[in-house]
């Protein structure tokens, strides 16, 4: 049919951004135009989406976040490159979208490949707007040199001409390096001070720099490459200093992850990130670890220019002097830190066992600056102020009771350009005195290891006693510096940093805590191992417990523990016949239960798992509850100590009362069937063994009698309600019966109208073939009639023929007669009367003969009719 | 569901693959519950349309909002559908349809049909649909699951083509005619899903109604085609019924072989057969040998192995879910991730397209609105909780929505580079692309139980245990209780011996001996003991050569980098 070939052609396109937006939307792929409005804006963005894509439907909203922001600066363009009528389409060839494009003028296109978030997109494109910082004096060069991610400077006197040579290359560098960097690591600062310019010894206009804080720093080789803007990006790319990176994951597939951890254990610190941000403290302070982590050659101090900076007039570069490290993190922490205080406030309640712990921080960055620059140093006074202001409201921070840190922030009393911050959180005590003796060696103190059997005296060898709750090992302070560990130890970390707004899942997998509002997180993970280790969640992140995990990873026999990773979402549920166990019930339910379990270690995704529910719920409501547990374990969520981990799932291990040390394992080449599990329970289970019997032995008996009885009960009541069935069943069946009953006795009734109908048509039938015969003889008689007739007509004709010759020879007679007579008249006219006579005589015979016909046809018909 | 492979062309050797950059890391926190909802809204703006405007027929034709019959007359959206207004929760609509069908539906009808379409649109759905009719609210027979109306029409459908498996081989016809069989002069060539797309529909009817033939006649075929496989392990697209000669021998795990690699794990799951997982896991390694590259799957020929075909086609983006049921989940990721990539280009996943050209190919650029790459995704989701395999879900519903939506229901995309429609709507959207994109926004939803709530049901034979999830999905995406199959007739003998087992327990008596380790310590003579493994004749003839030392039907355990493998990460096994 026609509808089968109805086609229909795409929908046309409409707006993808509303007519309000800030960002141009040239829905129908109008890329000239495109073009053309590039010729007016120093700055354009360019969102190349498909209207059916979902990634560019949630990139929409980020970016016109970020073009309200900056539109009076950057021109926003969105282009559909999909729609097959539109340039777009014709000349671009895009495998996804959406697709970022940046031009600085006419540099470009510098593509975006980061996060589709609206601060990272804004940054990104306020590095685009200004990819060169200008350091125009001390501070700045020390501000840019004291960052953790590399920086390359260029020194260009303007002084001597309005564009210095080379600039113009370095200032493409800069664009450049963004092209094959997105994420943007490397920062690029121009110097235009001849004075500034000295302190890193740079003295000719055009050298470049590449400050490193370990290495020793490099200039840019003019002789040996050429002064190109891809030269030096590739320079930098190549000999930048990496001592902390960012793993930013892009989405697609990708092996990121694995070639970074394959490299040795990992060091992943989770934090949120603002890249919009001033400053970020927490950063700094974790960069400092780093820095002094990697800071292997003691005389080459980790700042050694900074200190330089920091007033002496030594150009020294290797300034070797023991204290001048310990000044200059005085003055980098006053610098970068603001000042603080904490406050363990009194207990609200006398018996709580908790303190809530408050930090005070004076924060000038909120609110009102009157200066953009640090406070040097902290103001007694000012911590002073704070405190008043912060004990006035002391009352508001008696009711935090919570285990992550909550901040707030409030104005001073005394002045309107300060505001304090205040974090609290709830701790436990013991936790507050370990705070107050950090300073003291202790030993590791004993503790109290849960353990099972006989074998109390070897817990340390016991490998599954992993209790994660006890913080000790993580404060346990050893000897060892942090500075310059990397080199010291063999088991060097690599450091990463994840922004946990986009990341946080991974920190999840890793054993975070669901229910923490920080997101805050470290664990060093090695792959070669397959372990990975945690800091304690309930210590904040902060240097010095970063610093005391790292150096408790490194140390010989280190007292980090195997992380196991727990399913929190699992709830006991009382009611389930099947006992779900996760990591932190594993050892109550199987070691410290006074029955025999039976534990089945299973996936969610294994099909092989799934299908055997039935039978399992089928076996735990046949066995004892008393004497029996049947659990499992999602081994996907929950891991187990190494001894009992296990590499095929469905695993079925017995776990016998009594003798919970030696497990049994279902013999995997039985089918998994409610019988052969019975059986093979029953075979291991202690309460088959027919030992001697004594008074416990009885009481168990009566025990098991007593499970006897119930079963019985339970079974007859099943046979109950099994009985109720068949009787429905029988009902049924009955039911059906008697309609078939009914249905037969009908089906009879039929039958014998049936054959009556039969009959009386039988009877008929004989009637007509009656009939039949009687006209078949009418009509064979009517045949030999018609014979006769056709006999007589024939002798007619015969007769005829002879009247002619008669007729003939009559007038053959006539004619000698008038040969002789000559009477020519009369013999004529008798002649014409004789013809007409004979020719009469033959009409007749005819019409006689069809008529004959006619009758017999008629009769036959009618006969046929009545058959 | 599959498609007829076409003639193969030559193709380019040299094929450097692009890895696109993703855009950007998840938006964390995709809002899953209005995703649901949006796929509740298109179901039933198919669903209510297809009623109003083209039932009875088979199909809805969204462009003229009329009808048509496509694979036989038997209302098939409409019987395809069934089981997904049970999972969106919808019970009332449910029984009216059942009782809907049970008045309609005749078989008895003189219309050719193929075999293969009939046994998972038709059967699978009525059969699931029985076995879900009590959940459904339906009154249900005492008997059930047992018997019931559902489950005697579709044992009356698949006795229809019982007639197609009357071949020297045992391998079925393609095409039979309802009334009369198979037509005298009909074509020998069927395709291998056409021979091996039995085995999950057939056993259930042979469990539930206790006549063994249906499982019989499917684990024939079965054989003939394993015994057919090529030297090197594969099989080939097409094959002549009565000669068990290929007809077209291009091996690969797509169009023309797909749900016969799907139905041997998904065989074995359900019947915990041993035998179809020995044969899925010797073509699993012959397909990793000769047609892996670079986690896509190519087509190659049979017999030498050689790539005849650098193609991935829309059908084989079942794959990775099948992985992932048997536990082979960073490979599944892997292959999903580059499939992932293939959605991002056009909006859906064109029914072929060039590996090396990065392109559709000629005459193969429709999206008939397949669910494959979303069935993937929702088992994947299930093991891993990437919330990456959540963002191919909302780009499904994105661009569904946007392109194929029209006023009458969902059109099929008839062109992938343009978007032009095409005036038909497959029964299997929604059949399978809303449910599992409707599964795949709402992880609480039955299907999804993990055994943590079942049902008791009494019936004649004794008490069974029901509902406890571990559903199977037939390819036509038809949920199958396995705990039914252990309901009926001989299989609650099991049963039975539990309980003498018990009695046996509780008896004062001293000496109880519980036999199975006995056993045990003889190995390999298992067979006699398992009840199940009734036939002794295992697959792999090398079985014996090779004791393998885990059972077959298990799963391997996540390594450990796996807890990192999400967001796109995937790692690389070198140890």
């Amino acid at each position: 049919s026609r509808a089968k070939d109805v086609t229909m052609p795409a929908k046309l396109p409409v707006n993808f951004f509303s007519t309000r937006s800030p960002v141009i939307d040239l829905f129908r792929g109008q890329l000239d135009y495109a073009d053309h409005l590039r010729q007016d804006s120093e700055i354009v963005l360019y969102f190349f989406y498909a209207p059916w894509c979902g990634q560019s439907i949630a990139a929409r909203e980020e970016i016109e976040r970020v073009a309200s922001r900056l539109s009076d600066q950057v021109l926003f363009v969105a282009v559909n490159c999909w729609w097959n009528q539109g340039k777009c389409r014709k000349q671009k060839h895009f495998f996804y979208f959406p697709v970022i494009h940046l031009y600085h003028r006419s540099f470009g296109p510098i593509e975006y490949k980061g996060p589709m978030s609206a601060v990272y997109i804004e940054k990104f494109v306020r590095r685009v707007m200004t990819p060169l910082l200008y350091i125009s004096s001390r501070s700045k060069l020390l501000d840019f040199l004291s960052n953790y991610e590399p920086g390359v400077l260029g020194y260009f006197e303007f002084n001597a001409s309005p564009q210095p040579p080379g600039y113009l290359t370095f200032f493409t560098s800069a664009l450049h390096s963004l092209k094959k960097d997105y994420l943007g690591t490397i920062r690029f600062g121009v110097i235009t001070n001849k004075h500034v310019a000295e302190e890193i010894s740079l003295v000719h206009s055009g050298s470049l720099y590449l400050h490193r804080h370990v290495n020793t720093s490099l200039i840019y080789p003019n002789d040996v490459m050429n002064y190109t803007a891809e030269n030096i990006c590739k320079w930098a790319l190549e000999n930048r200093e990496m001592l902390i990176r960012w793993l930013r994951p892009h989405g697609g597939k990708s092996l990121l992850l694995n070639n970074e951890l394959k490299k040795g254990p990992a060091l992943l610190i989770f934090i949120p990130y603002n890249p919009l941000a001033e400053i970020h403290p927490l950063l700094d302070e974790i960069t400092k670890v780093a820095l002094e982590y990697h800071n292997c050659n003691k005389s080459q101090a980790a700042e050694p220019d900074l200190q330089h900076l920091g007033g002496t007039d030594s150009p020294a570069f290797d300034s070797s002097v023991p204290d001048a490290h310990m000044k200059l993190s005085e003055t980098f922490s006053i610098t970068k830190y603001p000042c603080c205080n904490t406050v363990v406030l009194p207990q609200w309640h006398s018996i709580s066992r908790t303190h809530n712990v408050c930090e005070l921080c004076i924060n000038q960055t909120l609110g009102v600056k009157p200066n953009k620059v640090h406070v040097p140093h902290c103001n007694f006074l000012e911590i002073e102020a704070a405190l008043d202001s912060f004990y006035l409201q002391e009352h508001t921070f008696f009711q935090v009771i919570s285990n992550t840190l909550e901040c707030s922030n409030f104005l001073s009393f005394y002045s309107p350009f300060s505001y304090y911050t205040a974090c609290c959180r709830t701790v436990n005590r013991h936790f507050l005195t370990f705070i107050s003796s950090e300073k003291t060696i202790f030993q590791t103190p004993k503790v109290a290891f849960s353990s099972h059997g006989k074998k109390d005296n070897t817990q340390h060898s016991i490998p599954h006693i992993e209790d994660r709750n006890c913080f000790i090992p993580d404060l346990h302070i050893s000897g060892t510096n942090i500075t310059g560990l990397s080199c010291r130890t063999n088991k060097t970390l690599n450091l990463y940093l994840l922004d946990s707004n986009l990341f946080w899942i991974y920190a999840e997998r890793l054993g975070a805590s669901r229910s923490t509002h920080l997101k805050e997180f470290a664990a060093i993970v090695d792959l070669k191992e397959e372990v990975h280790y945690v800091l304690d969640q309930n210590q904040s992140l902060v240097g010095s417990t970063l610093e005391n995990f790292i150096k408790n990873f490194s140390i010989l026999y280190s007292p980090l523990k195997r992380h196991l990773v727990d399913d929190s979402s699992v709830h006991f549920h009382e009611q389930r016949v099947i006992t779900e166990v996760t990591t932190n019930t594993f050892h109550d339910t199987v070691f410290l239960s006074e029955k025999n379990v039976l534990l089945l270690y299973y996936a969610q995704w294994c099909g092989f798992c799934a299908s055997l529910n039935h039978i399992f719920i089928q076996l735990a409501r046949l066995l004892p509850p008393d004497n029996f547990t049947v659990a499992r374990i999602d081994i996907t969520r929950n891991d187990l100590p190494w001894e009992f981990m296990t590499d095929r799932l469905p695993t079925i291990l017995f776990f016998p009362h009594q003798r919970k040390e030696q497990s049994v394992k279902f013999p995997e080449h039985f089918s998994v069937s409610l019988p052969n599990l019975l059986k093979f329970i029953l075979h291991h289970s202690s309460l088959s063994s027919s030992e001697p019997c004594t008074k416990e032995c009885l009481h168990k008996e009566t025990a098991l009698q007593q499970g006897h009885i119930s079963h019985l009960e339970r079974e007859i009541q099943k046979l109950r309600s099994e009985i109720s069935a068949l009787h429905q069943a029988h009902d049924q069946l009955e039911a059906q019966l008697s309609e078939a009953r009914r249905e037969e006795h009908r089906l009879q009734q039929q039958k014998h109208t049936l054959e009556k109908q039969h009959k009386t048509l039988q009877l008929h039938s004989e009637q007509l073939q009656a009939t039949y015969d009687q006209k078949n003889q009418e009509l064979l008689e009517m045949a030999e009639k018609l014979q006769e007739l056709a006999d007589a007509s024939e002798n007619l004709l015969k007769e005829n023929t002879l009247l002619r010759i008669l007729v003939a020879s009559r007038d053959g007679k006539l004619q000698s007669k008038d040969e002789i007579k000559e009477s020519l008249q009369s013999e004529q006219t008798l002649s014409e009367e004789n013809d007409i006579s004979v020719s009469t005589a033959t009409a007749t015979l005819e019409e006689k003969t069809i008529d004959n016909i006619d009758t017999i046809e008629t009769e036959h018909s009618s006969g046929n009719r009545t058959e | 569901a599959m498609a007829v492979l076409r003639a193969l062309g030559p193709w380019l050797c040299l094929w450097a693959l692009r890895l696109p950059a993703g855009t950007g890391a998840a938006a964390p926190g995709l809002d899953i519950a209005s995703y649901r909802e949006r796929v509740r809204a298109m179901f039933y703006h198919a669903y209510e349309h297809y009623l109003e405007s083209a039932f009875p027929y088979d199909e809805l034709r969204p462009l003229t909002c009329d009808g048509q019959d496509t694979w036989g007359s038997f209302s098939l959206t409409l019987i395809d559908a069934l089981d997904t207004l049970l999972i969106l929760g919808n019970v009332s609509e449910f029984q009216r349809v059942v009782s809907v069908l049970q008045e309609g539906v005749d078989f008895d009808i003189d219309v050719n049909a193929s075999v293969f379409e009939t046994n998972i649109r038709v059967v699978g759905g009525l059969l699931s649909a029985h076995l879900l009719s009590k959940k459904a609210g339906v009154e249900v027979e005492v008997g059930w699951p047992c018997s019931g109306p559902l489950l005697r029409m579709a044992e009356e459908a698949a006795r229809k083509l019982l007639p197609a498996f009357q071949t020297p081989t045992g391998m079925p016809y393609g095409t039979v005619n309802l009334l009369h069989g198979v037509n005298p002069g009909e074509t020998p060539v069927t395709c291998t899903a056409g021979i091996g797309t039995f085995i999950v529909e057939f056993a259930t009817l042979s469990h539930l109604t206790g006549d063994p033939v249906f499982e019989d006649v499917a684990r024939k075929a079965l054989k003939a085609l394993w015994k057919n496989r090529s030297d090197i392990g594969l099989v080939g697209n097409h094959i002549d019924v009565i000669t068990a000669k290929w007809v077209a021998q291009d091996a690969g795990i797509g169009a023309g072989v797909d749900s016969y690699f799907e139905y041997l794990v998904k065989g074995a799951i359900l019947l915990q057969d041993k035998e179809l997982m020995s044969m899925f896991l010797e073509y699993n390694k012959a397909i990793k040998n000769y047609t892996k590259f670079d986690d896509w799957y190519l087509w190659v020929q049979m017999y030498k192995g050689t790539v005849s075909m650098p193609v991935f086609q829309s059908l084989e983006a079942y794959w990775p879910g099948l992985q992932s049921l048997i536990g082979d989940v960073d490979n599944a990721m892997r292959t999903f991730l580059n499939y992932y990539t293939v959605w991002k280009q056009f909006g859906g996943l064109p029914e072929f397209y060039n590996i090396p050209q990065g392109y559709t190919v000629d005459k193969r650029e429709g999206y008939p609105l397949r669910p494959e790459l979303i069935e993937s995704a929702m088992y994947l989701y299930r093991a891993t909780r990437d919330p990456t395999v959540l963002e191919l879900g909302r780009d499904a519903v994105e661009s569904i929505e946007k392109i194929s939506k029209v006023d009458c229901g969902f059109a099929t995309i008839k062109d992938l580079r343009d978007h032009r429609l095409d005036n038909r709507m497959e029964s299997f959207f929604l059949a399978e692309t809303v449910k599992y994109l409707y599964l795949l926004f709402d992880p609480d939803n039955f299907i999804h139980n993990d055994g943590s709530v079942f049902d008791a049901v009494v019936t004649p034979y004794g008490e069974c245990v029901l509902d406890a999830g571990g559903y199977v999905f037939n390819t036509e995406a038809h949920p199958i209780d396995p705990a039914a199959l252990h309901c009926c007739r001989k299989w609650k003998e099991e049963q039975w011996e539990a309980e003498d087992l018990m009695r046996e327990f509780y008896s004062p008596k001293k000496n109880k001996k519980f036999t199975l380790k006995r056993a045990a310590d003889y190995g390999e003579g298992e067979s006699a003991k398992d009840p199940e493994d009734a036939s002794s004749e295992k697959g792999g003839e090398k079985r014996s050569s090779k004791k393998s030392l885990h059972s077959l039907l298990s799963c391997p355990t996540q390594s450990f980098n796996s807890k990192l493998a999400v967001l796109g990460q995937v790692f690389l096994d070198d140890t």
